[in-house]
């Protein structure tokens, strides 16, 4: 049995919105695989629990970021696609620009305090 | 989808919210089982991964964002299945909140449509009723004479226009029975200074104000309507008027109308001879002030014209000012301050009916702390349970209104009916949209008064108590019992003071009908007549006179025929004027005195049953070649000749005749002429075979329903006569009914509500005391299996009510005290702060109250105590 993992991290709520954007950005997809995707890539530091996934993929579809469908699995089965709008990939890209140009603020001072110490 | 969407789909919304997530938990539990879980712990594990599904679907439904609007559907169900499920509670709620939001609505549209509907004129506010103010004899409002009125219109600066009207009335012959239309000559200016114009046709136009061309006439509406059938043709018409073709010439729009509603406008040309008519007073004047000039200023500038003008004519003008009042003060001020009060009245009546919802709703709220409790329980937040009970509260008073405003639709007929032609603008008052308006407000704000006190008092804390003691909880019980005493005191004590105003109302009338004015009342008839046109000269009006009563006289079935001047109540002919008193030291200038001048026949006093005091009534000796003689009334001997004998003594009377000296012949009693509250005034009677004049009424008085000898009476006088009109037709009852209109309709009105707001209190009370019974079954039962006598149950049931009422009567004298203040101005013959009225209603207060209390009481002795020990 494969234990599941104890490092969770508390996303805050903009984030979460950051990550499923970049997700669906990479190609229409449901949320069980928006989560696993998540799961994967941050190599299970970043589980997302999953009661907050689904109100913040609904409230990324109000805001008209999201356009959702349903669709045929392979295993036959109904299931709700996301995709990106035209709006939702702008919102993207300044989100990824504001958090990159955070998280290198955030690394400028924290080589900064190491240097003088 | 789109907001509106997910609104209305909501079934679909939530089948996609199961689908998305049972799909989810399916993937996750065969991966799992793909991993080497068990069917069961992966289906376990993957239930945990995702959290209570509800859980997330309530959040997922949050997003949704149309939470609070399906919630609020949510609770109109639910509430509309409670109320149901309830009826007799909802049945007497609505019924209660009806009859007050109903009350109100129906006074709201009365004066909505009497004082808040602005004037039809433009800028109202700039038009003025001008009036000659007599301070000799302290009449303020008195109407202007021909020349003042010329003097005036040139020397005002402040005015942008003025324009007398002077009350004619045409002789319409021609077709049919001879009748009088009741018209204004106007002056050029009319038209302009009000700035209204015809609804059909034409105003006269300015050259028609010429003479020889005036002979057109406008109808007002509701004569068009009335005689003519609103038919637009009449426009281009001839009428006959005083032997005269006039041509009309328009039609004014119904909204039009002055002080008294006449059928005709014609223009009116001013003669060089009444031009220079100083001292004969009969114009109604009106007038627009320029724009932006105040009221004030204006009357200041009047009073200065006119001081002048006493200046330069002494003999007519002096002690003569003049008075300005806005015309709508001039329409309304009549009215307002009744219709105020009743304004107030019925907002008291609202209160009461809250005060009675909510101690209802408190009452089954206690009822329903068990299901409250577990909604708490259950994750319904504090507010969430408020919610549930004001949407009630809502749902019972949207019921109330529309039932009220029902309601208020059928009284407006019935306060329309009570009262033709004493409510001006009356044609406006109806629901309205502003009224319906107000209604709806009403309605909201009495939800939210209601509604709040028992959702305040529902508070978590209490639901939590109630669910550890299993639904019977003492401290809420005695609070929310607390709360429901103090709103049944509050209903008792504004109960009271309705009651007071319908009292004070009731008394000032019972004092008003017990004035004797001086005359019989009964089985007397009115017929006013004016002969100038065609008797000009003063003996074939005297012949005239002479003739038709000694018809009339013999006629079977009348009793004794005159003839007045004056006739009590009735738009007559009043002459006020000075006169001298022979061997009595001339007064100073100014300073002389006065008496009403009337003109009679010899059988006036008979027939309208006036008696005599002293000395004797004028008889056909006093004609025109005998000595000139006078009858004087008993104010006037006693402020004139106090303590002797008048008979005997000669007057000096200038005006209505040549001045002479006359022999005061008699004393008759004093009449009240305006109405049953005014005061009486020295009066002087001469004979019309001496002083003869062109305008009479007929008092006929009759054996039985003089009604029925009306015909007769026409014709008698048509004999004699046949073209002449009847100016006006009445019986002396009616006259003096009319002057009671109002009151009658105020004193209805009010003591309606009041006795409403009495039911009501009563009705609230008993509620209380019932209930306070059922809370006692325990103790009552103790009691009497420890030999306590039925008696003694109701003595102690009563105890508890009658304290209950001594405070509310006591609170409501309290702020009656104050309140009746504000109707000071309908009251007669009583102050305000009457006690007997205090002390009756107080005791009828307490009457009903007690029996309110005593039919539960009676019923707690019924019950059998062994079944009362029972009870936990």
């Amino acid at each position: 049995m494969l234990p599941l993992s104890e490092k969770k991290c508390d996303l805050p709520q903009g984030t979460l919105d950051l990550l499923i954007l970049k997700v669906v950005a990479l190609g229409p997809v449901h949320g069980y695989a928006i989560a696993q995707r998540l799961d994967h890539a941050t190599r299970g530091v970043v589980q997302v629990p999953q009661g907050s996934l689904y109100p913040a993929l609904h409230r990324l579809e109000n805001r008209n970021l999201l356009a959702a469908d349903w669709q045929q699995t392979e295993t036959g089965r109904e299931a709700k696609f996301y995709r990106l709008t035209r709006k939702g990939r702008s919102q993207l890209e300044t989100d990824a620009a504001s958090w990159q140009r955070l998280s290198q603020a955030v690394a400028l001072v924290l080589k900064l305090s190491e240097g003088g110490a | 989808m789109r907001w509106w969407q997910r609104l209305f789909r909501r079934n679909q919304c939530e089948e996609e919210l199961e689908k998305e997530l049972s799909f989810h938990l399916d993937q996750h539990t065969n991966d799992l089982i793909a991993d080497g879980y068990s069917p069961d712990e992966a289906r376990r594990q993957a239930r945990l991964a995702l959290g209570g599904p509800e859980q997330v679907k309530e959040m997922c439904r949050d997003v949704r964002g149309v939470r609070l609007l399906e919630d609020l559907f949510q609770d109109l169900r639910y509430g509309v299945r409670t109320l149901r499920k309830n009826s007799r509670f909802t049945a007497v709620a609505v019924i209660v909140l009806a009859l007050g939001i109903g009350a109100n609505t129906a006074i709201f549209s009365v004066v909505n449509g009497v004082l808040l509907r602005p004037l039809p004129y433009p800028d109202s506010e700039q038009v003025v009723s001008v009036f000659q103010h007599d301070t000799k004899v302290g009449i303020e409002r008195a109407p202007v004479s021909f020349a003042n009125f010329i003097d005036y219109r040139a020397r005002a600066q402040s005015f942008a226009g003025m324009a007398a009207l002077r009350p004619f009335s045409f002789d319409s012959t021609g077709e049919g029975e001879p009748e009088t239309s009741h018209s204004w000559l106007v002056t050029e200016d009319f038209f302009d200074v009000m700035g209204i114009g015809a609804l059909h046709g034409r105003v006269p136009s300015r050259d028609e104000f010429q003479p020889g061309r005036e002979s057109v006439v406008v109808l007002a509406h509701g004569l068009w309507q009335r005689r003519f059938g609103g038919d637009v043709g009449v426009v281009g018409r001839k009428l006959t008027l005083d032997g005269k073709p006039y041509t009309v010439v328009g039609v004014m729009p119904p909204e039009f109308h002055l002080m008294d509603k006449r059928g005709m406008i014609a223009p009116y040309v001013l003669s060089e001879s009444d031009a220079r008519r100083r001292g004969a007073n009969f114009l109604t004047v009106v007038g627009r002030l320029k724009a932006g000039v105040p009221l004030a200023q204006a009357q200041t500038e009047m009073r200065d014209v006119a001081a002048r003008l006493a200046q330069e004519y002494p003999q007519t003008n002096r002690e003569m000012s003049a008075t300005l009042v806005g015309i709508s003060e001039q329409m309304l001020g009549g009215v307002r301050p009744a219709l105020l009060v009743l304004l107030g009245a019925v907002a008291l009546v609202l209160l009461i009916a809250c005060a009675n919802v909510a101690s209802l709703m408190l009452a089954r709220g206690s009822e329903r702390c068990r299901e409250l409790a577990i909604r708490a329980a259950l994750g319904a937040g504090c507010f969430r349970v408020m919610r549930q009970l004001l949407t009630e509260s809502f749902i019972i008073a949207l019921l109330g209104g529309v039932f009220g405003v029902l309601l208020a639709w059928w009284g407006l007929d019935v306060i329309l009916a009570l009262s033709p032609g004493s409510l001006p603008r009356s044609e406006h008052v109806s629901i309205s949209l502003p009224v319906l308006g107000f209604a709806t407000a009403l309605s909201l704000m009495t939800a939210l008064v209601f509604g709040l006190v028992p959702s305040l008092h529902f508070s978590k804390s209490d639901l939590q108590d109630t669910l550890k003691e299993g639904g019977r909880t003492a401290s809420a019980g005695v609070s929310r019992h607390r709360l429901r005493r103090g709103l049944v005191v509050t209903e008792i004590a504004l109960a009271l003071v309705l009651l007071v105003g319908a009292g004070l109302l009731v008394r000032s009338f019972a004092r008003l009908i017990s004035v004797d004015p001086g005359f019989t009342t009964e089985n007397t008839l009115a017929l006013q007549v004016h002969v100038y046109e065609q008797y000009p000269k003063a003996e074939l009006q005297a012949a005239f006179f002479e003739e038709t009563l000694f018809r009339l006289a013999s006629l079977p079935g009348v009793q004794a025929a005159g003839g007045t001047t004056a006739p009590p109540f009735e738009d007559g002919i009043e002459v006020d004027s000075d006169f001298a008193i022979h061997g009595q030291p001339a007064p100073a200038p100014g300073q002389e005195p006065t008496a009403q001048h009337t003109i009679v026949t010899s059988d006036f006093f008979r027939a309208m049953g006036i008696r005599l005091s002293r000395g004797r009534f004028f008889e056909k000796s006093d004609h025109a070649r005998a000595p000139p003689v006078v009858i004087i009334n008993e104010t006037f001997a006693r402020r004139y000749f106090p303590g002797e004998d008048p008979v005997g003594k000669r007057i000096l009377v200038k005006r209505l005749t040549r001045p002479v000296e006359r022999e005061i012949v008699g004393v008759v009693g004093d009449v009240r002429h305006t109405g049953l509250d005014s005061p009486t005034k020295p009066e002087l009677y001469m004979h019309m075979l001496q002083v003869p004049f062109g305008s009479m009424t007929f008092v006929v008085r009759t054996d039985s329903d003089p009604v029925m000898l009306l015909p007769a009476v026409k014709r008698e006088v048509w004999t004699v006569n046949r073209n002449l009109p009847f100016y006006s037709v009445a019986t002396m009852e009616q006259l003096v009914a009319n002057t009671l209109k109002e009151r009658r309709l105020s004193l209805a009105l009010l003591g309606t509500f009041a006795l409403l707001a009495l039911a009501v209190a009563a009705v609230g009370l008993y509620g209380l005391i019932s209930f306070s019974i059922s809370q006692r079954t325990h103790e009552i039962g103790v009691r009497m299996a420890l030999g306590a006598q039925g008696r003694d149950i109701v003595k102690l049931i009563l105890g508890e009510g009658l304290l209950l009422t001594v405070v509310g009567v006591a609170l409501g004298a309290a702020g009656a005290f104050p309140l009746t203040r504000f109707m000071r101005g309908l009251l007669f013959g009583v102050t305000s702060t009457d006690p007997a009225t205090y002390a009756a209603v107080a005791t009828l207060l307490t009457g009903v109250a007690l029996l309110a209390c005593y039919l539960p009481a009676r019923r707690a002795t019924k019950v059998d105590p062994l079944i009362a020990l029972r009870i936990e």
